[in-house]
Parts: structure tokens; C-alpha cells; sequence
């Protein structure tokens, strides 16, 4: 240490000022260098790709086709189909999860007793990978001898061919989703319940204000930073849907689930020429629509600031 | 602000905790099933006769051993890259002023809005030409630099107060010294956050092994429970059996680390 002082005071100042200036970005390189390779290198390449005709097994014949991979996915029956989907998928689940999530947390903030066991069965659903969490309602809806079936035709239906049928194995996505997230949404609307200050409720008792008029006076328009994080959050989550259905509905019935990521890979990976400019145009169309409902969402609540 | 909770309180509250999980423990029990059993019109939550074959099935027929073991690696290996490398981009990010700064955090967390499934495809390309693909290395570093990670770490480091970096400066301890001695220890509790965070979402994690490995010896977990009814023709309850085992796991890292999950889950939720 003190011979390291002496060094320190000898360095001229002039070059103490360089290495302080150096160091920060030393610091950051190897997270830099990873961004810049597997996040920020790719997506340029993938705005690229969209602008070609390239496929998987030869990346490196590229023939430029303009905006025609574009034009062909408006289209494309399957693809439109697949956007739709997500898209109602966003509008049935978003809401959902919203308004569930914020339930629980005010009622966890509530001074029950054993909070931290409610707390934490709701959150445990949050600890399981997608794809269990579509071998776990798989399971439970599917054929005969499922829970489900047995429950259902013990209440007079005939058995229902659960993840057969589209509507069943619709309310089975949403309600997997809503199951395996709303965990999550609920902890960060409970730290913004936690923090919404006391005295605001006071100044409501003295006015004599009911609950309700708590709530809509108080509560809710407390919340406004997180409900926007929450909903940007959940959209974007709704928007990547693919592990959980692997193994709950794996796109189908009849391609009646098959939502965009799942759209995306089969394109790139797995069906007919694999072509990957063509998938890559459907990200572009996937980036694009995030974007904008964020940025709407952002622009409608003002920021989500105070 | 004392109120008394009343009794529907309680009853709502228990019923959700029913909701939530009564699903894993049925499937947790439904693995230790007959496959008679499982496949019987009149299901029952407990089985009836325990048997271990759906997990002997899972290691005999599927070498369930080794995708176990290739989590584990891929999870821990990718924490530990994880917290070291965030840790030193937080401490960046907090306690420097440089050129770019601003413009620096401001693209590492807007790439919070290019999710992985956008950028697959490209990603594959990337991967090919580093000669990554079927590399443990592509399930490792690429996931391990993660906005999430840089934000949480720079929101902690940013209450370390400065007196200490300058004094430790004053010493003439070197950066790399500062950095080990000072803002490590001090920053025990975001790095464990992280670290959890980080294990839990490379277990789970399913679409980066999906676009970078196709050689079974080098499957995590999640892409063998994907595949076990295609490549190794398996039966339901051997999925049951290998959701269980990927599960369980995770479930007491999450009683150990409880309010760790809570904190971080509020801490990057609330500011993304």
C-alpha cells in the first residue's frame, strides 16, 4: 500500500486524469462487447436479412428483394393469422393479468396473518420455467383421464376433447399465463402500495371518504408509474409467447394457438427451405408492434412520472 | 391504521393459495403414479400405489442425468459470468462521470425492449460464425450480460457513499483493488439478488439452448423435457417425472431466497 501511495503522488496528474478517464470503460467492456455482438450485431443483421432472400443452410447467398419478403407476409395466411392471435391474445390476456395481479397485492398488504405464506404461494408459480408450466396444465386438462374431464362430465358435460377444441385450448393458454405470472406483477404492485404514503389515507378518513372512494381517489392514482410499468412489461411478456405452449398446445389446434414467435422459428428453423430473411421480416413486424404499444402506453400515461 | 381483517379476507386468501398450488403438487404427486394409474378415467390427487418407475424410466430411457448436470453447469457457470461482469458495468455506471455515459445506460436498457425472440434468427448467425453452435459457451456468455442485471447493480452502487472510493483512491489503491475490496463486499446483498435471479432464469431458460444446440450430449434440461415425447418416445409420466425434477429444484432456492426474489422482483419491476 504505501509504496503505491508514493507512486500514485509521483504520477503526474496529467496522466492520473487519463487513467481515470480510461478505467470506466475498461470496467464496461465485457458487458459492451456482448451487447454489441449478441444483441446490437444481430439486430442489424436481422434488419438486413428482411430486406433478402437468404436461407438457413446457405447464409451467405443473400439476394437483395427489397421490401418484397414485407409484401408477401401481408399475404401470408398463416403468418396474418399468427399476428392476429397474438394480437388477441395481448387484448384477452393483458387485462387479465392487470387486474389479477393488482387484486392480490392489495390483498397481501392487508395486515393478515401468515402474509408471508400467502405472498409466497402466489409468487411460486413465478420459479417454474414456461415449459413445465405447460406440462403442468397439459396434464391437468387433457384427455380422459384428466382432472378436468373428470370434473367436467361429473357436473353433466359430455368429455370434452380439451386442447382439441379452440376455444378450450385458448382459455387453457390464458389461464396457464395468468397462473405462472401474475405472481410476479403482484410483488411490484405491492412495493408501490407499500410505498404510497399513510398520510394520504389519514387525510381520507378525516374527509370521511369510503373505501371505494379510497381506491379511486388514493390508491389508483398512486400506482400510475408502476401500472405503466406493469402494462409494458406484461405486453411485451404476451408478445414473446412460445415455451409455454411447446408442450401445452404446440401451436394447434389446427394452428389455432400458433402465435408469432412460434411462427418466427418454425419459418427460420424447421419448415420447407428454412428462410431466414423471410422470419426475420416477420421480427421486424413482431419489434415493431412492441414498440409502438409501449410507446403509446408510455405516451397516454404521461411517462408514468408524477 | 390498525383495521381488523376480517374473516372472508382469510377465505378469499386461502382459496387463491389453493388456485396456485395445488397444480405442482398434483403433477409432483401424479409422478410418483403408475402409468395404469395415470391414465385411469378417475383421477385422484394422491397416488395409490407409489411407484418410482417414471423417474427410472426418465434416467434409462432419456440420459436425464446429464441434462441435469448440463443445467447445472450452464446455470452456474453463466451466474458467476453474470455477477462479475454487471457488477463491474454497475460500479461503471455509478460512480464515474465519462464521456457517453448517459448515451451508455440509456442502449443497454432500451435493449431491454429487443428480446431474445426477436433477434433469433440473426442470433443463430452470429453463433455459426464464431463456431459457437453446440457450444456450451453460446449458453454461457451470451446470456450472462443481461440489462436487468447492469440496472440493478448501478441502482445499489449508486448508495455507496463516495468518501469511500476517494479515501481507498487517496491510499493509492489501485481501481481493480477498489473494485474487489470495496464495492464487492459492499454490494453482497444486490449480488446475491443477482445471482438467484440470474440461476433462475438460466434454468428455466428454453429459447437460447433452442437456437444454439442441436447434439443431445450438450441438452439443458428444458430442451429434453421438450423433446422426450418426440426423440425418446416417452411416456406422460416420464414428463411428469422430469417436470418434477426441474421444478423441485427451483422451489427451494425459492423458500432459501424468499425475500431476495421479493426485493429484486420490486426493485427492477418498479423501475424497469
Amino acid at each position: 500500500m504505501r509504496n503505491q501511495s508514493k507512486t500514485i503522488k509521483t504520477e503526474s496528474y496529467k496522466a492520473y486524469k487519463f487513467k481515470q478517464k480510461i478505467i470506466p470503460y475498461l470496467f464496461l467492456t465485457p458487458n459492451l462487447l456482448i451487447f454489441g455482438i449478441f444483441i446490437i450485431l444481430p439486430a442489424l443483421i436481422g434488419v438486413y436479412y428482411s430486406f433478402h432472400d437468404v436461407e438457413l443452410l446457405h447464409m451467405d447467398e443473400l439476394t437483395f428483394v427489397g421490401f418484397q419478403n414485407y409484401i408477401n407476409l401481408f399475404k401470408d395466411k398463416e403468418f396474418t393469422s399468427a399476428l392476429l392471435h397474438t394480437i388477441l391474445l395481448v387484448i384477452l390476456t393483458v387485462p387479465l393479468i392487470y387486474v389479477i395481479s393488482l387484486s392480490l397485492a392489495l390483498l397481501i398488504v392487508k395486515p393478515l396473518r401468515a402474509k408471508g405464506l400467502f405472498r409466497a404461494s402466489y409468487y411460486w408459480p413465478v420459479m417454474i420455467s414456461a415449459l413445465v408450466v405447460g406440462v403442468i396444465w397439459y396434464f391437468i386438462v387433457n384427455g380422459s383421464s384428466s382432472m378436468f374431464n373428470s370434473f367436467w362430465t361429473r357436473i353433466g358435460f359430455a368429455e370434452s376433447d380439451t386442447l382439441g377444441d379452440p376455444i378450450f385450448a385458448w382459455a387453457t393458454v390464458i389461464i396457464a399465463i395468468v397462473w405462472s405470472r401474475a405472481g410476479y406483477y403482484m410483488i411490484i404492485f405491492m412495493a408501490a402500495l407499500l410505498s404510497i404514503p399513510v398520510s394520504l389515507y389519514e387525510a381520507a378518513d378525516v374527509d370521511g371518504a369510503t373505501k371505494w372512494q379510497k381506491f379511486w381517489g388514493v390508491t389508483y392514482p398512486s400506482l400510475r408509474a408502476s401500472r405503466v410499468m406493469v402494462m409494458i412489461l406484461v405486453v411485451m411478456e404476451i408478445f414473446k409467447t412460445y415455451p409455454i405452449i411447446v408442450q401445452l398446445t404446440a401451436g394447434g389446434p389446427n394452428d389455432s394457438t400458433m402465435f408469432v414467435v412460434q411462427k418466427i422459428y418454425e419459418t427460420a428453423f424447421v419448415d420447407g427451405a428454412k428462410e431466414i430473411g423471410y422470419a426475420s421480416a416477420m421480427s421486424i413486424i413482431l419489434l415493431i408492434f412492441v414498440t409502438i404499444i409501449s410507446a403509446v402506453n408510455f405516451a397516454a400515461n404521461k411517462g408514468g412520472t408524477d | 391504521m390498525k383495521r381488523k381483517v376480517r374473516w372472508p379476507s382469510y377465505l378469499i386468501a386461502i382459496l387463491i393459495v389453493v388456485f396456485f398450488l395445488w397444480p405442482v403438487l398434483y403433477v409432483i404427486f401424479s409422478s410418483f403414479k403408475t402409468l395404469n394409474e395415470i391414465s385411469s378415467p378417475n383421477p385422484t390427487f394422491f397416488p395409490d400405489q407409489w411407484t418410482l418407475q417414471s423417474y427410472i424410466d426418465v434416467f434409462q430411457k432419456a440420459n436425464f442425468l446429464r441434462y441435469i448436470g448440463n443445467s447445472f453447469f450452464v446455470a452456474v457457470s453463466s451466474t458467476a459470468l453474470a455477477v462479475v461482469i454487471n457488477t463491474m458495468a454497475g460500479y461503471a455506471l455509478s460512480k464515474f462521470r465519462f464521456k457517453g455515459d448517459k448515451i451508455i445506460l440509456i442502449i443497454i436498457l432500451s435493449t431491454i425492449m429487443l428480446p431474445l425472440e426477436v433477434i433469433m434468427v440473426p442470433i443463430y448467425r452470429v453463433l455459426t460464425f464464431f463456431g459457437m453452435t453446440d457450444t456450451y459457451a453460446a449458453l454461457i456468455i451470451p446470456a450472462a450480460a443481461t440489462p436487468t442485471g447492469i440496472f440493478l447493480m448501478r441502482q445499489y452502487l449508486v448508495t455507496i457513499p463516495d468518501d469511500l472510493i476517494e479515501s481507498a483512491r487517496i491510499d493509492g489503491a489501485s481501481e481493480w483493488k477498489i473494485f474487489t475490496r470495496i464495492i464487492v463486499p459492499n454490494a453482497k446483498a444486490a449480488i446475491a439478488t443477482l445471482a438467484i435471479f440470474s440461476f433462475m432464469w438460466r434454468w428455466n431458460d428454453y429459447i437460447w439452448p433452442l437456437i444454439a444446440i442441436t447434439d443431445m450430449n450438450k441438452y439443458t434440461m428444458q430442451l429434453a423435457i421438450a423433446n422426450l415425447n418426440g426423440e425418446f418416445s416417452m411416456d406422460y409420466n416420464g414428463i411428469l417425472a422430469s417436470a418434477t425434477i426441474s421444478m423441485v429444484p427451483m422451489l427451494f432456492v425459492f423458500l432459501i431466497f424468499q425475500r431476495q426474489f421479493v426485493q429484486g422482483t420490486a426493485q427492477t419491476g418498479m423501475k424497469g
